[in-house]
């Protein structure tokens, strides 16, 4: 009994932890697949400073990732 | 009385801001541009992207390629706004809201992706969330490829807003 009451505290996220936007896993391969990777390098060394969009905080993550989207559209053949 | 037609678009040409005649951005830009290696590219747009809008190389149906990046203190964000800039779930890439600036402004794109940098001047009304403005603004469209060997191509603009008028 103790135990299930453990492991609902697990699962417990205190309401100042900021969700991390859920990142279309796919994102990444569909801009890979589209040839487009040096876009993605651009955009993110360029304006967001890093070179990885883990190292991104959530809000620029999310603006980053909302970009990509774009870029794919942009690009669909 | 005067009269002067609604839209008003005229290609001016890049010798003109070689005479010194465009907004000191665009030619700090057109300089900058022009004057980098091929290889160096990127890191010659840099200081410009927050001015900048980025879009594609694909004009499906004559129309403008769409946008796919707004810099953040673009003339396209100060017109259009930021939920047109930032689509919560983007299901096409941008285009201008304006159906009939979005049609007239295809030439300068055209032009830039045959391979000249396109400068021109555009005298509008545009009707942005039921409102009606009326814009003036110059523009500079250049088509470039994110580095020397790539096979990729997209459009760098950057577009001066010199009058913007609510009209009734």
């Amino acid at each position: 009994m103790h135990y299930e009451f453990l492991k609902r505290l697990d699962s417990y996220v205190p309401e100042h932890v900021q969700p991390v936007p859920a990142a279309p896993a796919n994102l990444k391969e569909a801009i890979d697949a589209a040839n487009l990777t040096e876009m993605w390098d651009m955009i993110l060394t360029l304006d967001y400073s890093v070179s990885d969009a883990e190292d991104l905080s959530p809000e620029k993550r999310d603006e980053f990732l909302n970009v990509m989207s774009l870029l794919l559209k942009a690009f669909d053949r | 009385m005067l009269t002067r037609p609604d839209t008003h678009f005229s290609e001016l040409g890049i010798k003109a801001i070689e005479k010194g005649l465009a907004d000191p951005a665009v030619s700090a830009f057109y300089d900058s541009i022009m004057s980098t290696d091929a290889d160096q590219i990127q890191q010659s747009m840099k200081p410009f992207l927050p001015r900048l809008s980025l879009c594609s190389d694909k004009m499906p149906g004559n129309a403008p390629p769409p946008i796919f990046y707004v810099g953040k203190e673009s003339g396209q964000r100060h017109l259009f706004g930021e939920d047109w800039a930032n689509p919560a779930t983007p299901t096409f890439g941008l285009r201008t809201p304006d159906p009939d600036l979005e049609h007239a402004s295809a030439d300068g794109y055209r032009k830039a992706l045959e391979g000249t940098p396109y400068y021109g001047y555009a005298h509008t009304k545009i009707q942005v969330n039921g409102e009606l403005f009326e814009v003036a603004f110059e523009r500079l469209i250049v088509a470039v490829r994110p580095s020397l060997k790539s096979d990729l191509r997209f459009c760098a603009y950057l577009g001066v807003i010199q009058d913007l008028q609510r009209t009734f």
